[in-house]
Parts: C-alpha cells; structure tokens; sequence
C-alpha cells in the first residue's frame, strides 16, 4: 500500500515546489572535478555521490572539525596538513586522542579519486568507508560514528549545511562519508612543474639534471611507480628491515597471505619533496637516505620483490652519485605549489 | 539532479492514473495494490538444541565450543510467488543485523519486512553479509546502517569492512580448555567476496495479504557453521577466524547451510 500514498506525496511536492521557488530556496551547485590529461581514468564512482557547492564545503568543515574524535580535538587534518601535502609532517607515526601513537606514517591526501585503494596496506577499498578506519580507532580519533552524528545533530550550523548540501537534508554517517569524500574527491594534484613540462603548457622546461633524472626514474622505478600517479597501486615488499618494535606485516593483516608478508602499497610520489618522513614508518628523513636505501640497504627478509633482484643475489635498485642527485632534482619537480596552497582546501 | 526528480514524480503521477484504470477491470480475489508484512524468525540452535549463552556444545572430532556472542547479518531477502516472480525488499531497507543477545525468551529474533507485494509466496531468499554491489556504493543508499554495524561490532575498525559473522566465545579440544573462540568473518574489500546466498523453499505457502501477517520460523544450525559442508576444526586453526584467504571462504561456504524453514503460521 505504501507505494501509492508515495507517489501521490510526490505529486503533491511537484506542485509544492512551484509554490516553494518563489521564496528563497537553496538550489544545489553541482561542481566538477579535474581529469588532467595526463592522468588515468578516476576510480570513483561520481554517480553515487554527486559533487556540489554545499556537499564539498561541508566536507571541509569536517575535514577540519575536531568533534569527529572523542576528546574533540584530533581533527581528520591533524595527522593531514595540506603544507605537507597533506601528511604529519616530521612525525614517523601519526598520533592521536590521548597521546596515542599509531604504527604507521600518515600518507598524503590527493588524487584519492584515481586511486583504488587507501591506507598502506590498502585496507580501504572505497573511499567512502575509509575515514571510519581513524574515526573509531583507538589510538587515532577514538570516536563511534553515532556519536559524531549525535553531537554533529545537536549543532544548528551543521543542521543547516547537511540541509543544504544533501537531498534528504539527515545528519547522517552516510551523508558525513559522502561530504568528506566530496572534499577529498576535489583534492587534485597535477600542476607540478613535471605535469606542466609532459603537457606542454606555459613553455616550461626541465634543466639537464631534472631531465637526467627523469631518464634515470624511467630506467629504474617505473615499473612500481607507474603512469603519472606514480603508483601502479599494487602492493609490494621494497626490501626493508623489519623493525621489531613494530613487526608491520603489512598488507599480510588482510588476507593473512604469507605472500602478503611486509608488503606495502606503492606509494605515489606527487610532492615527495615536502611530505616526508618516508616509508611506511616514516624511518626515512630524507629523500637522500631513501635513494640510499634502494641501493645498498635493502635486505633478504623472505619476501623481496624478485623485480629488486640483482645479478648479484642481492635486493635493491643500483645508483651512482650522479642518478641519486639527479633523481632528486627530477623528484623535486613533482611539487605542486598550486595543490599546497590552494585556498579551497585550506583551512582558513 | 532536479530536472530528473521531476521526470521521476511525473511518471509516478502517470503512473498512478494507469493504475486506477486497471482495477476498474480487477475481480474480486485480484490481490492487485494489496500489500502485507511478513515477520521472519530467526532461532539459532545447535543440532537439536535450543542456542543458549554459555552453553557447551561438542562438535565433530571431540571438540566443544561456547559462546557469548553469536550475530550476523541478513541482506537481500527476496520472495519468489507461486508464479515465479520475484519481489525483492527495497535495497537500502534490505539488511539486518540478527543478534542473539537481542531474542525473545524463545531466542527468536523478529526481522519483520513491511509493504510486501500481496501474493502466495513459496520460497525466501537471502544473503549473509554485505555483497559487492553494496560495498561498491560506499556511503551511498547505506543511511544508518553504518552507524548500527559499527556499534554492534560488526565493523573493523582497522580495516573498512563488514564482519558478515562475529562468534566469540571458548573451545576445548583434547588437549586444550577454554581457550578464546572468535571467528569473525568477512569479505575482505573487493580482494575477498565471502557474500554467499541462499533460498529456503517453504512447506506450505506464504500468503501475504492486507489483512494477513504470516511468520516464517527461520532456524539457524550453529553447529554448521564448524560441522557444515567443510569440517572446521579448531585444532586446525578455525578457533581464530578473520580475513584469512583459506580459511574464511569455507566458513562463508558452511554458513549457507545452517538455514531451514521449520514452518510458517499464515494467519
């Protein structure tokens, strides 16, 4: 029976309306996201969760709240600061409510809409679902979704913007998902000195050492840190000592594959330069000490990807000198100023 | 957006007015606009025993188990009429949570489904977990659920995911006593699809009707879920269940068969 008394209700509406748009009423803003050229095709589904004007400016208000934690404080962009790309800048493991260290390094935030996979050891398959993972642990924001519905609700301010920026206008975990990916959907970074010489725009160029580095990366890392997301978004052990502290297994946790053991997902390198420490525990300070690591630090822990295989037995990706300083110069064009100061994602 | 909702209203405005023409034409045992709920009740058990709380039960291979909490969710029912066609229960209503902590005194969980089709039903079907399909929406169409799974303790909070099912609880074996028992089975994003359906044929059929509210007694083996089409033995390791690639499928696979119709009341 119900679905009759439905269609009449909105009949009804469909009349209503007419009389409703001679006041004032909000008319969403649908807004697009970029697909730079030289990008592969997006990951998320848009249809699912259309973007608008109010849908990304609530995104960004919870981005940047801290009532998503239990002690109010620990706001999504507390470990995601956008000077870093969006990392704990200078912090090897992120941190939380109570002083609560976690166990790995915060990874950026951008282009999460070309990506299939979230955190290190990818597991977050859906965007949507992926700010539950800091939100209800312990050791991070600490808080259950009702809750931040239940003190979100009581706000009149966040009323009037889940009003504005969703169809059924609910305070809801749902709609508080769809909002946050709606702003991280946005966060696109592709105007990096790199993007704007492979494009061909403003007559920029590469200096002969950032070329060589260029040559060298094309040589020697892009088979993991392919297309120019630079991550083929597989998951992989590099080599890395296990640090007994930790013991991080990796992407083992998920399907407790031994063939999963201390594998990590390749991370994208789009502003490297500003977002390190580097690893999946922040071990590395320094780009030097990563190139380093690929050349002589790498060891056998039992599961090394046979691409890191040399002719010697040994695990690791040879470098001179001259590829490891070029290869910074070169890594160093990935920085995209626009992306780290861009006022959209700013928090004031 | 907007233009499509209206397309949307002005179709179901015409939609009503073809409607009404039909029942001009409809006899009087026409179940036409007629709609009625359906209660589906879940009784777990073991074997022939009732599932109680702290209760020890064997299994095969002299191993025993008992609990303190036994969930799972329930996605997807769909009936199938007596004419073969089928009504499938609106999507973003279509999934539950069944908690024995939440029975009767009987143990019996009720999932009562409103707005069903009137019609002379013969089987039920439906899911234990999150398919992909609803995965693949992530927040979309999920509304409260989310928070629901995630406070009853069906989430993971280190991994964005559904446990499809959450024992907890002791086994003993031979050699071991009271050791801990969890098995908390999932798919595992989209690497792991651990979803399994199943379609129960009921003994008489269910006929739903304005005025008529039938109850379907849904009866869950746990037992199955260790002794089912796989033996599970705890000294093999199925005393810890989680994401692992092996080990979880055959739980999902054992799981499809704890489900009977024992019977229906059509009242």
């Amino acid at each position: 029976m119900k679905r009759i008394p439905l269609f009449l209700f909105v009949c009804l509406l469909v009349s209503s309306c007419n009389k409703d748009s001679e006041t004032e009423v909000y008319v969403p803003v649908p807004i697009q996201v970029e697909w730079p050229e030289n990008f592969p095709e997006m990951a998320y589904n848009l249809d699912n969760n259309p973007l608008t004007e109010a849908g990304f400016e609530l995104g960004k208000d919870l981005f940047y709240e801290g009532k998503l934690s239990s002690n109010g404080a620990i706001a999504c962009a507390f470990c995601h600061e956008q000077a870093f790309a969006f990392t704990h800048h200078g912090h090897n493991l992120s941190h939380g409510v109570n002083g609560g260290v976690g166990f790995r390094n915060a990874q950026p935030i951008q282009n999460m809409a070309y990506q299939t996979s979230f955190m290190w050891n990818g597991s977050a398959s859906h965007l949507d679902l992926q700010p539950i993972i800091p939100i209800t642990s312990e050791i991070e924001m600490g808080e259950t979704l009702s809750n931040i519905i239940q003190k979100l609700s009581a706000d009149s301010e966040y009323q009037e913007k889940f009003d504005r920026a969703f169809d059924d206008g609910e305070v809801s975990t749902e709609n508080m998902l769809k909002a946050l990916s709606q702003f991280m959907v946005m966060m696109v970074s592709s105007n990096s000195k790199y993007d704007k010489y492979v494009r061909q725009e403003d007559n920029v160029t590469l200096s002969t050492i950032e070329l060589d580095g260029l040559n060298t990366f094309q040589q020697k890392c892009t088979s993991c840190h392919a297309t120019d997301l630079f991550t083929d978004q597989t998951f992989r052990n590099n080599g890395l000592p296990v640090n007994p502290l930790l013991n991080d297994t990796g992407r083992y946790e998920i399907l407790e594959d031994p063939n999963d053991l201390y594998k990590f997902k390749v991370p994208s390198l789009r502003n490297v330069a500003v977002s390190g420490p580097y690893m999946h525990d922040g071990r590395f300070a320094t780009l030097e000490v990563v190139l380093d690591f690929y050349d002589a630090g790498a060891v056998d822990n039992g599961n090394v990807d046979p691409l890191l295989l040399r002719e010697d037995n040994t695990y690791g990706i040879t470098l001179n000198d001259y590829e490891k300083e070029s290869l910074i110069a070169f890594l160093k064009t990935l920085t995209d100023n626009e992306f780290l100061e861009d006022e959209r994602f700013a928090e004031y | 957006m907007k233009l499509l909702k209206y397309t949307f209203a002005f179709l179901a405005c015409a939609a009503i007015t073809s409607c009404s023409s039909d029942d001009d034409n409809s006899d009087s045992n026409d179940l036409t606009g007629q709609t009625g709920e359906v209660t589906l009740k879940f009784d777990n058990g073991v074997g022939d025993q009732d599932f109680i709380f702290g209760t020890t039960y064997n299994k095969s291979n002299s191993e025993s188990f008992q609990l303190e909490t036994l969930k799972y969710i329930i996605s997807n029912v769909a009936f199938t009429d007596s004419e073969g066609n089928t009504f499938m229960y609106p999507t973003e209503d279509n999934v539950f949570i069944v908690d024995e902590a939440d029975g009767n005194n009987a143990g019996e969980i009720y999932i009562t489904l409103n707005d069903l089709d009137a019609a002379d039903y013969v089987s039920v079907s439906f899911g234990v977990g999150i398919d992909q399909d609803r995965f693949a929406l992530g927040a979309d169409g999920q509304g409260d659920f989310l928070d629901e799974a995630s406070d009853e303790g069906m989430m993971w909070s280190w991994a964005s995911g559904y446990k499809f099912i959450k024992l907890d609880g002791t086994f003993s074996t031979s050699t071991l006593t009271d050791e801990p028992l969890n098995v908390h089975m999932g798919s595992v994003g989209t690497a792991l699809d651990n979803y399994r359906e199943v379609t129960l044929a009921f003994p008489n059929t269910v006929l739903v009707r304005d005025d008529a509210s039938p109850e379907v007694h849904i009866k869950a083996d746990i037992a199955k879920v260790f002794d089912g089409s796989t033996t599970a033995n705890f000294a093999d390791g199925y005393d810890q269940v989680h994401t692992d690639v092996n080990e979880t499928p055959i739980i999902a696979d054992n799981i499809n068969t704890m489900f009977s119709v024992h019977h229906v009341h059509n009242d």
